[in-house]
């Protein structure tokens, strides 16, 4: 059974849309298991395998790009499978199968993973010519690179790369914005229910104030670079800090709220909020945001904390190794089309990185502040650093994780 | 691989043959030996060449050799020293539920048998995951948890997040591993030593502990260990049933392995719960051996 298969199986199960990065336990038996396939198949990954970065397809050279879509991409051949390597269900069914009709591409291997720590993991591990497409989060994809497990895009072949949004160009992870196109982007914030949390909890600040008095029913998500935003961000510091002294005072904060915090889940944190087992949260926006929408669960509040707050953003990536590159290509660009962004973002509750694709969206969509971030805001998050390097960071959370509930 | 240095001395009389049959020997191992050699020994040598490397630089592993892994490896023991406990509370009662519902199934079924064994065997094509998250559902808030924390007048009342909760998962997970062996070992006792026994004038439970449970003790002892030493390693039921608030060994290797990606320092961390395993489960048979002829108690 593929995680895919499992994912569908649970999702009917639990009637509640999975969270984008669910799927922590099922992926963690994955990757254990694909990491001794790994190792004893003996594979390591070659950097020679970044010798085909940007080995275009010689016919690129002879047609000059052009604005629209159709013809640069339809002069090359595209293959009939393309293989994905995704977080599961981060890709609107219907433009899966409209994407398989209009370039007859017969078959769309999708495959899952449950953390960028699990994707890296496999690829460490020796995992090549296995996919044609991953979706790291951002701050993966400058190591991705120096591994020599993706290679440079071939824009010529992907002229909608230019209805992506200035903002999202030039970022730290890709200067030259040549490995990655950003996919979609989101925050870590605060949940609330405020039916039964009756103070305002508007900052990381005040959501370690009001810890104490909600013990036993504050869920966070198991992912150290988010809990590590909490702490690091109440205490003004970057959320990317390395430095000894300021993770001391974040590891303080740390400690004093593991005892009252109820779980550890990047997976069902949206079903112990709707439940109201948990009625204070650190979370992504996955889940969460629809909740809203029912009666029962009318008062759950997401929130961007005044003091600022993570911004993470998942990136569309060829892998080195592609074995069909053409299909990679003709899938970015379909993808980056303004109506295709526009019902990815309507499935995943993320926002579009491209503005294009706005006036295809509901409304209701572009005006919810905790999706489309307004203006002010944004200039308060900051972007993740690969912090993974960072032996102190890690050894907090472990100490963090151990504490989780105990008095 | 015994058999084939084996073959060879015994027969030296007719050379050929033997020859010919410890080529034969050879060729049917072959497969076996493979599949140990890759899947056992091939991982294995890794984690342990591992262990002894350096953190790379964006993680994983880099060639080198250094001891200091095995240093940090000894430092945070807590969530050892809470696998070890809820293995052997975990094994403790997988054992007393196992031993009823085996010598039920072996001795009182009947023609109901085979009916009963497909039922335990029936949960197995059910993915190990899935099963563990219904236990969400029957324990939750909405379920069995509510329900008795509204019979008791107390809101606040929870299954699940506790370590109950990951006990409860533990022994409904492993139970079939703990029966089978059992019910194996009640399946093909004489009973007529039993009628003997009570023949002799002796009662149920003297007959229980001086005749039946010496017979069965090979099957409680392979469950025991076919039980304990998956769970050394459990880190599924915690994370979910117990809300990460069970932090057993195996969480803090996956801790280390995939979000810390420190490859080297999680190896030392497993090479030495498997040599602590190793050693423990050697005592353990030597324990249950000791005073007998024949050793017949082995793993499998």
């Amino acid at each position: 059974m593929t995680d895919q298969d499992l994912d569908q199986v649970i999702r009917r199960m639990a009637q509640t849309p999975l969270s984008r990065r669910g799927f922590m336990y099922a992926g963690g038996l994955s990757a254990a298991a694909a990491f001794l396939a790994a190792c004893s198949s003996g594979g390591s990954s070659s950097p020679s395998a970044a010798a085909t970065t940007s080995a275009a397809p010689t016919s690129a050279a002879s047609e000059a790009p052009t604005a629209s879509a159709a013809p640069s991409v339809a002069a090359v051949v595209v293959e009939k499978e393309l293989f994905m390597y995704n977080w599961g269900d981060y890709v609107d069914p219907t433009n899966m199968k409209a994407f398989q009709q209009e370039f007859g591409v017969e078959k769309f291997t999708y495959d899952t993973f449950a953390s960028n720590d699990e994707m890296m993991a496999k690829f460490q591990g020796g995992a090549t010519g296995q996919w044609d497409i991953s979706a790291p989060t951002a701050n993966f994809v400058p190591a991705m690179r120096d591994q020599g497990f993706i290679q440079k895009l071939d824009l010529p072949h992907i002229p909608n790369a230019a209805l992506i949004d200035d903002t999202f160009k030039k970022q730290w992870w890709d200067p030259t914005d040549e490995w990655q196109l950003p996919k979609d982007w989101g925050t870590t914030g605060i949940t609330v229910r405020t039916k039964f949390v009756k103070e305002e909890v508007k900052t990381w600040k005040a959501f370690f104030e009001v810890a104490p008095k909600y013990t036993g029913r504050i869920v966070i998500v198991d992912s150290p670079d988010d809990v590590f935003v909490a702490p690091l961000k109440a205490l003004g510091y970057s959320l990317n800090s390395v430095d000894p002294t300021e993770l001391g005072q974040a590891r303080e904060l740390l400690l004093a709220l593991a005892p009252h915090v109820l779980a550890l889940d990047s997976d069902q944190y949206n079903t112990k909020i709707e439940t109201g087992e948990a009625v204070l949260g650190l979370t992504w926006t996955g889940g969460i945001l629809e909740l809203r929408d029912k009666p029962a669960t009318a008062d759950v509040e997401y929130l961007i904390p005044d003091d600022g707050t993570v911004f993470w953003m998942d990136t569309w990536v060829v892998l080195a190794d592609a074995p069909h590159p053409n299909a990679a290509n003709a899938f970015l660009n379909f993808i980056l089309e303004p109506h295709h962004q526009a019902l990815e973002t309507m499935t995943n509750q993320y926002a579009s990185c491209s503005s294009a694709a706005k006036e295809f969206i509901d409304p209701k969509v572009t005006s919810d502040p905790a999706l489309y971030v307004p203006a002010d805001v944004q200039a308060k998050l900051e972007g993740q650093k690969d912090n993974s390097g960072s032996k102190l960071r890690a050894s907090i959370y472990e100490e963090f994780k151990s504490k989780i509930g105990q008095a | 691989m015994a058999a084939i240095t084996e073959a060879v001395p015994v027969r030296p009389a007719r050379p050929p043959r033997s020859i010919r049959s410890a080529a034969l020997t050879t060729v049917l191992v072959l497969p076996a030996s493979l599949w140990y050699i890759i899947l056992l020994v091939l991982p294995l040598a890794i984690v342990v060449v591992m262990s002894f490397g350096l953190q790379g630089n964006h993680g994983s592993y880099a060639p080198g050799f250094t001891l200091d892994n095995y240093g940090s490896a000894f430092e945070r023991l807590t969530p050892f020293t809470t696998s070890l406990w809820l293995s052997l509370a975990g094994t403790i009662l997988c054992l007393l539920a196992a031993l009823p519902i085996a010598y039920f199934i072996a001795t009182r079924a009947g023609r109901r048998k085979s009916l009963f064994i497909v039922l335990l065997v029936v949960p197995f094509w059910t993915s190990f995951l899935i099963r563990t998250y219904a236990w969400l559902t029957i324990l939750g808030p909405d379920g069995l948890g509510g329900f008795i924390g509204d019979s008791i007048g107390d809101p606040g009342f929870r299954i699940l997040g506790t370590p109950a909760a990951v006990l409860l998962g533990v022994v409904y997970g492993y139970l079939p591993l703990m029966i089978f062996p059992i019910y194996v070992t009640l399946e093909r006792m004489d009973r007529t030593l039993v009628e003997a026994s009570k023949d002799l004038g002796a009662g149920r439970w003297s007959t229980f502990r001086q005749i039946t449970l010496p017979i069965i003790l090979p099957g409680l002892l392979t469950g025991s260990i076919l039980v304990f030493i998956p769970l050394m390693g459990e880190y599924v039921i915690p994370a979910i049933l117990g809300y990460g608030r069970v932090f057993l060994i195996g969480n803090q290797l996956v801790l280390q392995f995939l979000e810390s990606r420190n490859w080297p320092e999680g190896a030392a961390r497993a090479v030495v719960l498997i040599l602590i395993m190793l050693v423990s489960v050697i005592f353990y048979l030597w324990f249950a051996n000791r005073g007998r002829k024949t050793r017949d108690v082995s793993v499998i």
